[in-house]
């Protein structure tokens, strides 16, 4: 696939004090112009803080490794000015919590009108107010003049949310950074909201790479899928065939735990102990996912497999399955309620 | 808006009475009959009784708090006993000159504590980030009147700027006054400036850290204008401080006063406790709490100007 | 489970919300303990280190500079050896420090906690109450009553106590209603655990951290306010030694001595930066606070 947007081997560490974290390490992403990819992981999995690095959000406490090239140029060797012009207007993105993502303080209107008079999309305070209207109503709300003069905190989460995409897909980016983008929001208004996504994805050839936790979510929006563990990929590819054909346990594992349609009620099998937490020591040398899973061998310990190809487009990281894992749900056991 | 401040208006009257309470409560604190006191050793029942109803203190305690509190709004404070004149007009004189004191050391506080703040919330870590903050740890933990102190040795041996009082004799005219004001304004500063850059500091920082900001930063917003706004939404975080610290200011212009001989409503109380003035004391003290009163109603008006959300 | 086992359960103190890190000792805290120590040690051992009598004094020693021989801090106006009245002073300036903020404490934190557990109308008027006297400068108000006990370090200390009762018992209220919304509250309430029990075994040790380390700056605080009530003339009596007094004493010779009234001004900024440090350094431990700022 010619990738519009190339992630090479990246990697984000952070100092804390005398302490230094690897929160990603060598991370490989590819998105075409038109798709979604899905980043898929739990908490401290680094999904976040991948996306976050590809904008260059983090300041001098982070170190970043590798590259990010964005139609052949590498933002992470960018100087600070030019990133910055690129921010918003070609690479942008959609922050996670609705109701922080806007200045508490400061109308809807003056944010938006200040942005686009930033990115030179119009000339005057009249002009930039029609536009931003109209960028209001593109995402679908409905009295764009009563939220430009309306205080964040007047209005619901959703409203919030897609006033932030507005912004966000107003200079019609090339490539949208939406970091879990529905979890703050009712059921009701998730479905609207990534519906929205896919519209604007059409309209503009726009790449967007969606982080979540949801593999609903996922299924619902994304062309392609990357799961994180601990910081790496552990498996990448389109995304019915990742879900329906897993090659790593930690997939197979997160399909079994997670609620789907279809699944009887109680017998989700959830993957024991805990995902390791954003500064804990691994050991290099082995499987960050072994203690958990279940077809753990000893070599498994000793050696960390690789992302290798399993299929067209398809990889994993895991040298014991080598044939498509098949989820299975265990039957139903009864525990009584004392 | 306008309801707001209304509102906050009609809460404040309340406390306003409150205020007046516990003042006329500390005047009852007195020990000792007030009467045998002003009649002398050698007075007789018959007089002391005559005073004592002429004065109105036969009467049950919540009369006589309304006898006084009636008179006191209308400017009947008590005559002070040394000075022998109505404290109503030696307070309210002395309290515009403390003002004057009070406006400048207020300017410099809220100057210095703005930069301070913001250059400690940038570089927390870095040399001049710990300075700063080893800088107004000392300044908040300095008493206002060891400050005084410092700075009156400062001028006593470097002679630049006048130890004392508001003019020098003879001179007159804004010019004197401002030369006068330097020293008192600096050193009612210190302290307020101190606790003002720790508190902004520590607001801007978390502001800092705020999702929204990070939200202007993906849109591409420079540095500069980021600032701005994290400084826009720490301003009400900085009023609150700033209220705070005119209480502190308030008091502390007590010590001020004395040491540089501002003649001021600090000076006016201590010399009225030093004289056992009680009526003197209690009104310049129910006049500085009701001023305070109505200030922090102007700082919470600002506030809820500036961060709408309080006002719902 | 029966009941019985509910409650008991229920009933015993939670874990305090933040789960403490191994305890690290920055060099604020060390600085602070170190000083707040000393300054203790000084205190009960002042009979056995002062070098001469703090309340006689030989007139024909008056006003001796610093670096005097016999006199190292040099003498007062009357002659007095100003090192054994800083040493004695030691005393009453712990004593008006810890003393009101530790009625002020207790009574303040038990205000708070009735407050912050109360329905809201009971709230209320016990808030709007403690806001009367948070109207007041605090130092106007100490003289206010002060000035009307009269002089003595007894009604310094009442005087300040007052004072101090309205600040603490916001902060205590604060914390309550913080901790009130947490789930455990609901859980023991549930459980049927009577309100009192609620208040001293589950929302007490949340609200304890807080409350010792504001108490704990209050002190430096209520250190710098009752040497200024002596300054004033309204704590401790002429001829016992007192920071706040020896202040006002030694600021008359400013011209001739002026480095003399430095030496009170130094022992009481010295005890206050103790204390601050000592709550700063408390609070560290309570606190995270992350690195870098982001523009």
């Amino acid at each position: 696939m010619t990738a519009r947007l190339r992630v090479r081997d990246l990697s984000v560490s952070f100092t804390r004090g005398e302490r230094v974290v690897d929160a990603v390490r060598g991370v490989d992403l590819d998105v075409a112009a038109g798709r979604t990819l899905v980043l898929l992981g739990e908490s401290g999995s680094g999904k976040s803080v991948t996306a976050n690095a590809i904008l260059r959000l983090y300041g001098r406490s982070a170190r970043l490794g590798g590259a990010v090239e964005l139609d052949g140029r590498n933002l992470l060797g960018l100087p600070a000015s030019e990133m910055r012009r690129l921010r918003g207007r070609v690479v942008s993105m959609v922050p996670q919590d609705p109701s922080a993502a806007l200045d508490p303080l400061r109308r809807v209107g003056d944010q938006i009108v200040e942005v686009l008079g930033l990115w030179g999309m119009a000339r005057s305070r009249g002009a930039a107010r029609r536009i931003a209207a109209e960028q209001l109503e593109r995402v679908g709300i409905a009295e764009p003049e009563r939220v430009l003069r309306s205080l964040p905190f007047e209005l619901s989460g959703g409203m919030r949310q897609r006033i932030a995409i507005a912004i966000a897909v107003a200079c019609e980016p090339q490539v949208l950074i939406a970091d879990e983008p529905t979890t703050a929001l009712d059921v009701t208004v998730q479905a609207q909201v990534l519906d929205l996504f896919s519209e604007l994805q059409r309209a503009n050839d726009m790449s967007i790479v969606m982080v979540t936790h949801d593999v609903g979510v996922a299924r619902m929006v994304g062309h392609d899928i990357a799961v994180m563990y601990a910081g790496r990929i552990v498996e990448r590819g389109p995304m019915e065939q990742v879900l329906s054909a897993p090659r790593h346990p930690y997939t197979a594992g997160l399909l079994e735990a997670l609620p789907t349609p279809g699944v009887p009620r109680g017998s989700l099998r959830a993957i024991p102990g805990r995902p390791p937490g954003p500064g804990e020591e691994l050991a290099v040398d082995a499987c960050a996912f072994a203690a958990r899973c279940r077809s753990a061998v000893a070599a498994c310990w000793t050696h960390r497999p690789p992302l290798h190809t399993v299929g067209s487009d398809h990889d994993a990281a895991c040298d014991v399955i080598d044939e498509p894992i098949r989820i299975s749900f265990p039957t139903l056991e009864r525990t009584e309620v004392a | 808006m306008p309801v707001y401040v209304l509102k906050r208006l009609a809460q404040a009257v309340p406390i306003m009475i409150g205020v007046a309470i516990v003042v006329f409560v500390t005047m009852k604190l007195i020990p000792g009959d007030p009467v045998a006191a002003l009649l002398g050793p050698n007075s007789t029942p018959q007089s002391r009784h005559d005073l004592s109803q002429r004065l109105g203190l036969d009467q049950p305690l919540p009369i006589q708090f309304l006898n006084w509190f009636v008179s006191a709004l209308h400017g009947d404070l008590g005559t002070s006993i040394s000075l022998q004149r109505p404290a109503g007009s030696l307070v309210l004189a002395s309290f515009l000159n403390t003002l004057v004191l009070l406006g400048a050391a207020l300017l410099l506080a809220l100057i210095g504590g703005i930069v301070l703040g913001v250059l400690a919330a940038l570089h927390p870590q870095s040399a001049l980030g710990r300075i700063v903050r080893g800088f107004t740890l000392f300044t908040i933990s300095i008493p206002q009147y060891t400050v005084a102190l410092l700075l009156l040795l400062l001028a006593v041996e470097t002679g630049i700027l006048p130890t004392g009082g508001m003019t020098t004799t003879g001179q007159s005219g804004p010019g004197t006054v401002l030369l006068h004001l330097i020293l008192p304004a600096v050193a009612a500063s210190i302290t307020p400036m101190g606790g003002i850059a720790r508190m902004f500091a520590s607001s801007l920082s978390e502001v800092l850290h705020q999702d929204f900001v990070t939200s202007y930063r993906a849109r591409g917003l420079a540095s500069t204008a980021v600032l701005r706004h994290a400084i826009h939404g720490s301003v009400p975080a900085l009023l609150t401080i700033t209220g705070l610290q005119i209480s502190y200011l308030l008091g502390g212009t007590l010590f001020i006063e004395v040491i540089f001989a501002w003649p001021g409503l600090g000076q006016l109380v201590y010399q009225a406790v030093s004289a056992r003035d009680y009526p003197l004391v209690q009104a310049g003290v129910l006049v500085s709490a009701l001023v305070l009163v109505l200030v922090n109603v102007v700082v919470d008006s600002a506030h809820a100007g500036f961060d709408p959300r309080v006002r719902a | 489970m029966s009941a019985d086992t509910i409650t008991r359960v229920v009933a015993s103190p939670l874990p305090v919300r933040r789960a403490r890190p191994r305890v690290r000792w920055g060099a604020e805290t060390v600085a602070g303990v170190v000083i707040v120590g000393g300054l203790l040690l000084v205190a009960l051992l002042a009979p056995l280190i002062a070098p001469s009598s703090p309340t006689s004094g030989d007139v024909s020693r008056r006003l001796f500079d610093l670096g005097t021989a016999g006199s190292p801090l040099g003498t007062d106006g009357q002659g007095r050896d100003i090192l054994s009245r800083l040493i004695w002073g030691a005393r009453p300036a712990l004593i008006g420090g810890v003393t009101p903020v530790l009625i002020a404490g207790v009574i303040g934190a038990t205000l708070g906690m009735v407050a912050g557990l109360a329905p809201r109308f009971g709230r209320s008027a016990i808030m709007r109450t403690l806001d009367v006297l948070y109207a007041f400068p605090a130092i106007l108000l100490a003289v206010a009553i002060g000035a009307a006990l009269g002089p003595g370090v007894t009604n310094s200390v009442v005087s300040l106590a007052v004072v101090l009762i309205a600040p603490v018992a916001r902060v205590a209220e604060a914390e309550v209603l913080r901790v009130r919304s947490a789930d455990f509250i609901d859980v023991a309430r549930a459980s049927g655990a009577t309100r009192a029990i609620i208040a001293v075994r589950q929302v007490l040790p949340n609200i304890a951290p807080a409350l010792i380390v504001y108490c704990t700056s209050l002190i430096g605080l209520a250190i710098v306010y009752s040497a200024g009530m002596s300054f004033l003339g309204l704590g401790v009596a002429p001829p016992n030694p007192d920071w706040g007094q020896m202040l006002n004493d030694l600021r008359q010779f400013i011209y001739d001595r002026p480095l003399l009234a430095l030496v009170p001004a130094a022992a009481i900024l010295l005890a206050s930066v103790g204390f601050n440090l000592l709550g700063d350094g408390l609070k560290r431990q309570l606190d995270v606070r992350d690195g870098e700022v982001l523009l």
